[in-house]
């Protein structure tokens, strides 16, 4: 076996029932593909507008923690969503995803996007009764809030380009 | 008078147009821009109808929200329809005969019209703490027209 690890586990996930079964049937992949935009819209929509208070652009009047508690149940429904759907369109063209360089720059991209709310709620938010009735967050908050704007376009725009690949 | 064919043909034969079916990357790059603005504007319609419907923020005043979400949708609608008619430029014949968009066309007029009119008025009526039934029907068919859009866009490209 000459074939790296990694590129030999999506050949075998490719090579799968399941996987070929997306990959032949008419309308799955098309349908999966529809709820994962859907999940995708429902994740990034609801965690801008956390990020477009911190930043003072929206509902300054509101405390961020309230925002928070609201949004953040919405935002772990469409990631759930996003990573069912993400996973099964990647279980039919596993073998080909691991060529694709869009498809690589969106997994360091969904890595980065992942680190950034781990490093935010460990550090700034802990004091976050400190701040959560300013107008306009520190400017920690401030950089995780334009940190998750910039990942999850940039993810956004990776996802869509692995089509074009 | 022109009929809406014509107009199509005229999108179709733009310079806008020519440029759309021409460039490699053109249609890929305003398709991503179509798709950030899709996510701020589910986003802020989902949140909108929530608050109508008592499921979040029931204890903030409605009239803040749909004022700050409002101008949120607002932006967006905007440059979801600029970036729309570059899309559409680049395949308008196609569009004009295609059921999926012109299911998308009737659903997004009235979702606008819906919105500028029956739902800013609910949301500003909208009290603190208490939600009417006609609160609540606004909200679903908010959502449902919002959803519809979505998806005859989807089928767009698939049917």
């Amino acid at each position: 076996m000459t074939q790296p690890l990694l590129q030999h586990l999506c050949q075998v996930l490719y090579d799968s029932h399941v996987g070929t079964g997306i990959r032949e049937s008419d309308n799955a992949f098309s349908v999966i593909e529809s709820v994962h935009v859907l999940s995708v819209t429902l994740l990034v929509g609801t965690i801008s507008i956390l990020d477009l208070r911190m930043l003072g652009i929206i509902l300054r009047e509101i405390a961020v923690t309230r925002i928070a508690r609201s949004v953040l149940p919405l935002t772990w429904a469409g990631f759930v969503m996003m990573a069912g759907s993400g996973f099964l369109l990647f279980w039919a063209e596993a073998a080909k995803n691991y060529l694709n360089p869009a498809f690589r720059v969106k997994v360091v991209l969904l890595l980065l996007v992942g680190l950034n709310p781990l490093i935010f709620h460990t550090t700034i938010y802990r004091r976050v009764s400190e701040w959560e009735l300013a107008h306009r967050s520190p400017w920690r908050a401030r950089v995780a809030a334009c940190g998750s704007l910039l990942l999850w376009s940039g993810v956004i725009i990776a996802g869509r380009a692995i089509a074009y690949f | 008078m022109l009929s809406p064919q014509h107009w199509f043909q005229m999108l179709a034969h733009s310079s806008l147009g020519h440029y759309m079916q021409t460039s490699q990357w053109a249609f890929a790059v305003v398709e991503m821009v179509h798709l950030l603005a899709l996510a701020v504007l589910g986003g802020s319609v989902l949140f909108l109808d929530l608050r109508l419907l008592g499921v979040t923020l029931r204890a903030e005043s409605a009239a803040i929200i749909s004022r700050d979400l409002g101008r949120l949708l607002l932006v967006s609608l905007v440059v979801m329809i600029l970036s729309g008619i570059g899309l559409l430029s680049e395949e308008a014949m196609k569009c004009y005969y295609s059921p999926a968009f012109r299911w998308k066309m009737a659903l997004l007029a009235t979702a606008v019209v819906f919105y500028f009119t029956l739902h800013r008025r609910a949301a500003a009526r909208a009290g603190i703490g208490t939600v009417s039934p006609s609160q609540r029907i606004i909200a679903v068919v908010s959502l449902l027209l919002w959803l519809g859009v979505g998806i005859a866009g989807r089928a767009i490209g698939l049917i």
